[in-house]
């Protein structure tokens, strides 16, 4: 079994008003086997040994579907490796004697509340102005009643495979949420139920994205490349036209 | 109001930029043609030049309609670059780049800035401050042959160059052109386009300044 030692500058941060400050722990003998957050485990558990305080930390499931957990390692969201979060994140891809940042997603519209557990709920406000489809009334429509060619419904499950973890704020030059908000548009304009309230969602989503304090997109692509689902930035061009017809032709 | 909200969102002012953006590279265009009678020789450019100033009614119109599109672009630019200036540098301990050749996106305002300081003088030294009763195509030719003058010339359509590489591919992806048909063919464009304008108005300094227009 392969063991790493490895040098943490972890950032710490009491709550939201407190000011925050890197602290450096050693860790020895971490199994390669192991994910990012088992090797935070194991510091909280020598740190709760000691009567320090464990670091906070966001996580769930732990098996990359729930969007939970996340931090910027060295300088990039969800750590070194392609399209997992950092759950996923194995030791395997780190060697001994590195020396590892972690630091919190930073976003003005993500306040820390203590070390690396950021309150994303901005992403929820986003959600509520506008990323639903209301159905009034009836019974439950048969799955197969409405066709949907499957181009169509491949496409917008590739949207909807966000899990709003919030990796494209943290990695965006700007700050910018247009990924996320492009992605939770898209699956609904593509799909026949999301065209009742498709003209008023893009304006209302990202009038709310924009209240919220995200920044703007520069067509960076940042966000792509860090994106643990691989959401592609065509939902940020679709977002953009959707919102071009929103606001120049909606009612 | 849906156009105060249309400026004042995120998605309307990178709209505002792409639509000035494109009307600029229109412009930019009929520029470059016009430009390129000189490659024919000074007696073309200066047929050109006394044509196109034989309508100065519409010289003055379509010149007050750049105007408010330079404008338009700069200051909607400017607003957007402090807005994210904020949250822009030193954020994190560690700040990294995962795409490669971030260099033209990241030097977009100072590119830009580049090529307002060349505009100005370009205009100062070719129209509103340019010699009296010498023709244009005697002008251009006296400047040009200046080894700094011409340098400032082609470091500064280096930059409209790197400014258009990000800029075009920009334009595109904020109209919401973005499909796997198509990418390929726009990602030849964002190079294509600028070294189109680069070898179209770059040429003309050198061939100024080594002389070999110097003949015509």
């Amino acid at each position: 079994m392969n063991t790493i030692d490895l040098t943490l500058k972890i950032w710490r941060q009491k709550d939201n008003d407190s000011l925050g400050n890197f602290e450096t722990y050693t860790l020895r003998d971490i199994t390669t086997d192991m994910s990012f957050l088992e090797m935070l485990d194991v510091l909280n558990e020598n740190l709760t040994k000691e009567g320090k305080e464990p670091v906070a930390f966001d996580h769930d499931c732990r098996e990359g579907i729930c969007g939970m957990c996340g931090a910027v390692v060295d300088g990039v969201a969800h750590g070194p490796d392609k399209e997992v979060t950092l759950c996923q994140l194995h030791m395997r891809t780190f060697n001994t004697g590195d020396t590892l940042v972690i630091e919190p997603f930073r976003s003005r519209a993500f306040p820390i509340r203590k070390d690396l557990v950021v309150d994303r709920s901005a992403f929820d406000r986003v959600i509520q102005a506008g990323g639903y489809v209301s159905i009034n009334t009836g019974g439950t429509i048969d799955g197969n009643a409405i066709p949907i060619s499957s181009e169509t419904a491949e496409l917008s499950m590739d949207a909807a495979a966000c899990i709003g973890c919030g990796a494209c704020v943290a990695s965006c030059p700007n700050g910018a949420a247009m990924l996320f908000t492009s992605a939770k548009i898209s699956q609904l304009a593509l799909l026949p139920q999301g065209q009742p309230e498709r003209k008023k969602r893009a304006q209302a989503m990202v009038q709310q994205m924009d209240a919220e304090g995200f920044g703007h997109c520069t067509n960076e692509k940042e966000c792509e490349m860090v994106c643990p689902k691989g959401i592609s930035i065509r939902n940020i061009a679709r977002l953009n036209r959707e919102y071009m017809k929103g606001i120049l032709m909606g009612e | 109001m849906w156009f105060v909200s249309f400026v004042k969102s995120s998605i309307g002012k990178k709209i505002i930029m792409a639509t000035t953006g494109l009307l600029l590279i229109l412009f930019l265009a009929v520029h470059a043609f016009g430009n390129a009678a000189i490659y024919m020789g000074s007696k073309y450019f200066q047929i050109y030049a006394d044509t196109l100033h034989g309508f100065p009614v519409l010289v003055l119109i379509f010149g007050l309609g750049l105007l408010v599109l330079f404008i338009a672009h700069i200051s909607v630019g400017t607003l957007l670059f402090l807005e994210s200036r904020s949250t822009r540098y030193s954020r994190y301990e560690v700040n990294k780049r995962v795409v490669e050749n971030t260099f033209a996106s990241r030097t977009m305002p100072f590119t830009g800035l580049f090529i307002l300081v060349f505009t100005i003088i370009h205009v100062f030294g070719f129209n509103i401050a340019a010699p009296a009763g010498v023709p244009i195509s005697v002008t251009v030719k006296e400047y040009l042959s200046g080894f700094f003058y011409s340098l400032f010339y082609i470091v500064s359509f280096v930059a409209l160059a790197i400014h258009l590489n990000h800029g075009f591919w920009s334009m595109l992806q904020t109209f919401g052109v973005n499909h796997p048909r198509y990418n390929c063919l726009i990602a030849k464009l964002t190079i294509i386009v600028p070294v189109f304008f680069l070898v179209l108005f770059g040429g003309i300094p050198i061939y100024f300044m080594t002389g070999a227009g110097s003949a015509y």
